[in-house]
């Protein structure tokens, strides 16, 4: 006899599943809110402008003067300065990005991201698109160190082929990004060391303050593990013409940008998947000072 | 002098613990190696894509050089301030340590040691990595081997009060110090010329360089090593001045980084910032 009104009340306290429409909707709010915090976060740290954005900028100052010392060209200089802006993007892809899982366990924050009705790709989006904002003034620092202190000279003929490479790397970048962020969801410190650990060999890899052909043959294949290589590449092809010494023809850098782009972003959806239910089953998404 | 022996033993032990027990040995040595290996392989890369129209290979053995010892002003500097932040926000322990009859300048020695160890490890790699594959040779008959070991233990001995001074800071300053860090050894990176001869720097500049022992550091090491330099400037001074520099500059440095830490240790005491978590 009192079977059917507790039914009815499991019914109704169990949550409704949502329309198409209404998912999209949810995710999308999910993703600006992200976005906003990573934005104004970003905004309200100062000490954080000063990590990545002054410091690799200055980094870039001593490598420019280096190609000075040597008495390598302008060209030469040109191609470092550009390696230094995209080296801001770099460290907050691995920073920002890579590691944030990492500083929300950390915090305890995890497990109510983990518990949020919105999926888990909506958020990783949203720091995406806020870091990406947030460190185009960090970038432009490295622009006024170039040409104002440095007198680093650009010729941009092709702005809007420029703008797009641009487009294409970060969006490549930030979806290796949210792959990083799922794959350093398993871990503890490690994720800070490992963070660590690849910062510089990555920037040696991608040729960020030297011509990636180099390296020799095997420059391409370096390249082609992490976008940085291949979209520094063809963002001083665009600036310098013959001078960059490019790998690939632009045109293909761009398409292989676009692909790395959709693979990362497919790797990214799986490894979330698997990490997240790896972390659930061995207790770890609320670990902390492991 | 045995218990402080004793103290310093236990701090270093500690700070081994703390510093690498998430991996094991081998695979730590790797990780601390990695960071100044590919630091060289940069350096390395630029040279081989200006190699033949521009500057020949000694003027970039000088400056590899000084990027190879570079690794003790980034390991310590950093370190030293990190130590802080990460006993006290994140561990939160370093209560307990100022509170322990080992004492805070003690303990922060030993963690010194052990970045220290960790720093010569690197710097040899880099060194070998350079000589074997980039071809920063020199002339083994030739280095000056007694001059360049003292120029080098004055480096050390600079290196750490400066690291003093860092964690000092640190121990004011809330998590931003960790910033703080990373943007002295870049600054000092600059300003030393550890890649760059420093007549490439404005005049005033090239003043202020001349008053760190770590520009004197960087060309006496080039000297006594590859038997030349890389400044134009320092080029007149000869070793013995060079040396003397040195030491003078390190004495004046030592002094106030000793001064300046019990300050800025007793100024954190009394404005209860010892304890604070600053992880907003």
């Amino acid at each position: 006899m009192s079977a059917a009104p507790a039914l009815d009340a499991a019914a109704a306290a169990r949550p409704r599943t949502l329309t198409l429409a209404e998912g999209v909707a949810l995710n999308l709010r999910a993703t600006r809110a992200r976005a906003f915090v990573r934005v104004v976060g970003s905004m309200r740290e100062p000490s954080w402008f000063f990590s990545d954005g002054v410091l690799p900028n200055l980094g870039m100052a001593a490598y420019v003067l280096l190609y000075r010392a040597l008495h390598a060209g302008p060209a030469f200089e040109t191609l470092a300065v550009v390696g230094g802006i995209l080296s801001t993007y770099w460290i907050n892809v691995l920073w920002g990005m890579g590691a944030q899982f990492y500083w929300e366990k950390q915090q305890g924050q995890l497990a109510l991201l983990v518990a949020a009705p919105c999926s888990r790709m909506s958020i990783l989006t949203g720091m995406a698109v806020g870091g990406a904002v947030g460190t185009v003034f960090r970038s432009a620092f490295g622009v006024v160190v170039g040409v104002w202190l440095l007198h680093v000279r650009f010729h941009i003929t092709a702005p809007g082929t420029l703008l797009g490479i641009f487009v294409l790397t970060l969006l490549a970048l930030y979806a290796l990004g949210m792959t990083l962020s799922s794959v350093f969801l398993l871990f503890g410190r490690e994720a800070w060391h490992i963070s660590n650990a690849v910062q510089q060999p990555v920037t040696f890899v991608s040729g960020l303050y030297f011509p990636l052909r180099t390296l020799g043959p095997i420059a391409g294949l370096l390249a082609g593990l992490v976008p940085l290589g291949m979209g520094v590449d063809a963002l001083r092809q665009v600036l310098l013409g013959a001078a960059a010494r490019g790998l690939m023809p632009v045109r293909t850098e761009a398409i292989l940008l676009a692909l790395l782009t959709v693979a990362f972003l497919v790797a990214a959806r799986f490894a979330l998947e698997w990490m997240e239910t790896l972390s659930k089953r061995e207790g770890r998404l609320t670990q902390r000072w492991q | 002098m045995t218990a402080l022996a004793a103290r310093l033993r236990a701090a270093t032990w500690l700070g081994w613990q703390v510093e690498s027990n998430w991996v094991d040995p081998f695979l730590f040595v790797v990780y601390s190696g990695v960071q100044p290996l590919a630091g060289a392989m940069i350096l390395a890369g630029m040279y081989w894509a200006v190699r033949g129209h521009a500057v020949g290979a000694p003027a970039f053995a000088a400056l590899y050089v000084g990027n190879a010892f570079h690794v003790y002003v980034q390991q310590v500097l950093v370190g030293m301030g990190w130590v802080i932040v990460e006993e006290r926000e994140e561990f939160e322990t370093l209560k307990y340590v100022v509170a322990s009859p080992v004492g805070l300048l003690v303990y922060l020695s030993g963690r010194a040691s052990v970045r220290l160890v960790l720093a010569t490890v690197s710097m040899l790699l880099t060194l070998a990595v350079g000589w074997w594959l980039v071809g920063v040779r020199w002339e083994w008959a030739a280095v000056q081997w007694l001059p360049l070991f003292v120029t080098w233990a004055i480096g050390l001995v600079a290196v750490v009060n400066l690291g003093f001074l860092v964690a000092g800071f640190a121990l004011l300053l809330p998590r931003v110090a960790i910033n703080l860090n990373e943007s002295l050894v870049v600054a000092l990176y600059l300003l030393c010329g550890v890649i760059f001869p420093i007549d490439l720097l404005p005049r005033v500049l090239q003043g202020l360089a001349l008053l760190l022992p770590f520009t004197w550091w960087y060309e006496a090491l080039r000297r006594f090593l590859l038997g030349h330099g890389a400044s134009t400037r320092l080029a007149a001074v000869s070793d013995l001045q060079l040396l003397a520099a040195l030491a003078l500059t390190t004495l004046a440095f030592t002094l106030v980084a000793r001064r300046g830490f019990r300050a800025l240790e007793l100024r954190a005491r009394r404005l209860g910032r010892i304890d604070q978590t600053t992880n907003f």
